[in-house]
């Protein structure tokens, strides 16, 4: 299998306080990378280096042989590759769900209005949200909305799909409902990358877990070696905490 | 959406137009613009027909048909008639102007027309008698006149402060009713204001005996100064000058005062007043309001660019931006309005309309306002906004305004109605360069018929009708537009 993301001793800093220390990653075509760790280990900006949402101080990163921090590469066009959906939704306010979703695949030229909307229709049956093409944002619940982001970011036909702490801001009967179609959309084969605290999510779906602390990967293996046996004091320590609750 | 779009944009090209327009026909004889004072009786004020009398008015008025040329006349204060000529704004002032060697240096002046000298007018129930009495006191004076320049030079001498006002009657009132003990004021008008019912007396021998001269810009107006030098001869030698001076000094001359007592004594409610003065009113008005749609429509466009300039990537662009909004912003816009009419053309030579300056100074202070609402809307979209879109791979620019603008520009709806209303009111700053809108409609009319209360009260329900009009018109604007 290919490799689509590499990343090569990835440094950030955020003026003086490094939050990034030297990180290495890469990620074949297919396979879903659960990534998790404590709060402020670095794992959402890693996420956010991946499509240039944050600068890197350092290293380099590679999306399909392209490295996103050339300036001479169109991160534009990368970007259309990957989608990425967000903790807190960020659905566009003033723009129906049905606009939302058409309106990068329209602007970038990508399909006709009607293509797009036909494309859309579809994507919204599967995250089980036919019915709410034609609403504002605002009145959709969290578990929907964030459901409607995931698609969105699929209208484009991205190769590969980010998500950043997807359910955090979930109430707990959401919760399912938005896991479930991030399951399903593993199952089909989608290159996925997750920062999530959903542990079972990550025993259940992850082809591999990623243990970050304090900027550094400090572990990473199948659900199983990550789960049953960790070999890092501080993975032992943080599973310790978030599953013997 | 659409139809919307394409009635803002006929308004913008209305409103270049306007502005282009400006610039009047040539014509075959020649014609000058000339300044005068808004109101220094018997030399210049407003009869009750709005149209300007007064010995200075009638000797140009003989003088132009008599050398054949044409004028057009543009009362402002004094001050401001002074600094217009010298940026070249007019071509010339005649305003009662007293010859001095000061003045000299900067004036070229025709043949002297009126022997003056300046007098201490003070209240009849006064106990000033004389300059030694006015030690910790303080007098008045008009900016810019001889009786200011008179009064500064002994202010020291007799241990005086002097408070400066912009037209004869405010000065007198200031008197009248006690804020200042004296009034310095040239003779001749002084006489003829007591004359008329100013209730004053003159407690000082004429000092600093001068000449009024018609003036011009210094070794730039020859063939006018030429023609006033000759147009004055000839009416000198066949008696109409006399005649003119007589007119309004001698017994049973106009009475400027009288007829404005006249004017108020069987004209008792508000409505008469109004009916009087329609015309001008509305003039002033619809002046107003052409100043307030262009000022807003071309602010607007150039606070947007202002504020998109602010939100963009670039270091310089934003600090362009953050710059420029410092400036206007900081800038008083009277200050703004006098630097760009007299200021600039001061320095380039190049005269600018009256209008044009003023619609100029509206862009520049109330752009700066409306740039920084713009940006500041923009930058309170959540910031998720912009990453999202861009994770879509949508580029900046797209983005901005596909997404974050939109979003932006229902969050500044609410200032712009605010800024519409602000700018309306902001107009009547421009009545200090000469244009005649409201406010100045308001300060000839009382000059006229000295009823200060009824006519700014006529004026401020006329601001408040106006603005309530506008706040209607935005808010239907407004809920359209949600």
């Amino acid at each position: 299998m290919a490799t689509v993301i590499e990343a090569r001793d990835v440094h950030k800093s955020f003026g003086k306080n490094e939050v990034l220390k030297g990180l290495n990653l890469s990620v074949e075509e297919g396979e879903v990378v659960v990534m998790i760790g404590p709060s402020g280990s670095g794992k959402s900006t890693f996420l956010r280096s991946l499509n240039k949402l944050e600068d890197i101080s350092s290293g380099e990163i590679t999306i399909d042989g392209q490295n996103v921090n050339q300036p001479k590469v169109n991160i534009d066009k990368i970007r259309e590759k990957v989608g990425m959906v967000f903790q807190h939704f960020n659905l566009f306010p003033h723009l129906t769900v049905m606009e939302n979703m058409i309106l990068a695949p329209v602007q970038l030229g990508k399909m006709t209005k009607s293509e797009a909307t036909a494309n859309a229709k579809q994507l919204l049956e599967r995250v089980g949200l036919a019915d709410k093409a034609d609403v504002k944002p605002d009145t959709l619940s969290g578990g929907q909305k964030q459901r409607v982001a995931i698609a969105r970011a699929l209208a484009m036909n991205p190769e590969i799909m980010l998500f950043d702490e997807p359910t955090s801001a979930l109430d707990p009967e959401m919760v399912g409902d938005v896991l479930s179609v991030m399951k399903e959309l593993a199952e089909e084969g989608m290159t996925m990358i997750v920062v999530t605290h959903e542990m079972g999510f990550a025993k259940q779906v992850a082809d591999r877990v990623v243990f970050f602390a304090d900027g550094y990967i400090r572990e990473a293996g199948t659900p199983t070696e990550i789960f049953n046996n960790p070999q890092d004091p501080r993975t032992r320590d943080f599973l310790d905490k978030v599953l013997n609750v | 959406m659409r139809k919307w779009l394409i009635s803002l944009m006929a308004l913008v090209g209305l409103a270049v137009g306007i502005i282009v327009s400006v610039p009047a026909a040539h014509a075959a004889t020649p014609n000058y613009t000339i300044t005068t004072d808004t109101t220094f009786p018997p030399f210049e004020f407003q009869t009750d027909g709005g149209k300007y009398r007064g010995i200075d008015m009638d000797m140009l008025k003989e003088i132009s048909k008599r050398e054949n040329f044409t004028y057009t006349l543009k009362p402002m204060s004094f001050n401001a008639g002074v600094q217009a000529v010298q940026a070249g704004q007019v071509d010339g002032i005649v305003a009662g102007m007293s010859i001095t060697d000061e003045r000299k240096s900067t004036f070229d002046f025709g043949t002297p027309y009126y022997k003056s000298g300046i007098v201490m007018a003070v209240s009849p129930k006064s106990d000033i008698k004389g300059l030694s009495d006015l030690k910790g006191k303080t007098v008045a004076a008009k900016t810019g006149s001889a009786g200011a320049d008179y009064a500064r030079e002994i202010s020291k001498k007799y241990g005086f402060k002097v408070t400066f006002f912009n037209d004869s009657n405010t000065m007198y009132n200031d008197v009248a009713i006690g804020n200042t003990v004296a009034a310095f004021e040239d003779q001749p008008v002084m006489a003829y204001a007591i004359k008329q019912g100013t209730n004053l007396k003159i407690v000082t021998k004429p000092a600093k005996g001068n000449w009024y001269g018609f003036g011009v810009k210094k070794a730039a107006n020859a063939e006018l100064l030429k023609k006033f030098n000759a147009g004055y001869d000839k009416i000198v030698k066949d008696g109409t000058y006399d005649k003119i001076v007589k007119r309004y000094l001698g017994d049973g001359g106009y009475n400027y005062k009288k007829n404005a007592a006249d004017q108020t004594a069987d004209k008792t409610t508000i409505w008469d007043l109004v009916k009087e003065n329609q015309s001008a009113l509305l003039n002033g008005l619809v002046k107003t309001l052409e100043l307030t749609m262009v000022g807003i429509i071309l602010a607007a466009i150039w606070g947007i660019f202002l504020g998109i300039l602010g939100v963009m990537p670039s270091k310089l662009a934003r600090g362009l931006s953050t710059t420029i909004i410092y400036i206007f912003r900081g800038l008083p816009m009277l200050v703004l309005a006098f630097f760009i009419y007299i200021g600039i053309p001061n320095l380039t030579g190049q005269k600018i309309p009256a209008f044009t300056a003023g619609v100029i100074t509206l862009i520049l202070n109330e752009g700066a306002y409306i740039g920084a609402f713009v940006s500041g809307g923009f930058k309170s979209v959540a910031p998720g906004q912009l990453e999202a879109a861009r994770s879509l791979g949508l580029p900046y620019g797209k983005a901005m305004r596909k997404v974050v603008m939109p979003q932006g520009v229902r969050l500044i709806i609410p200032s712009f109605i605010n800024q519409f209303i602000i700018t309306l009111k902001d107009t009547s700053i421009l009545s200090a360069i000469g244009i005649i809108e409201l406010t100045q409609t308001g300060t000839l009319i009382i000059a006229r018929n000295l009823q200060g209360f009824r006519v700014w009260l006529m004026i401020a329900v006329l601001y408040l009708i106006v603005i309530t009009l506008l706040t209607w018109l935005s808010n239907w604007v407004e809920k359209r537009i949600k």
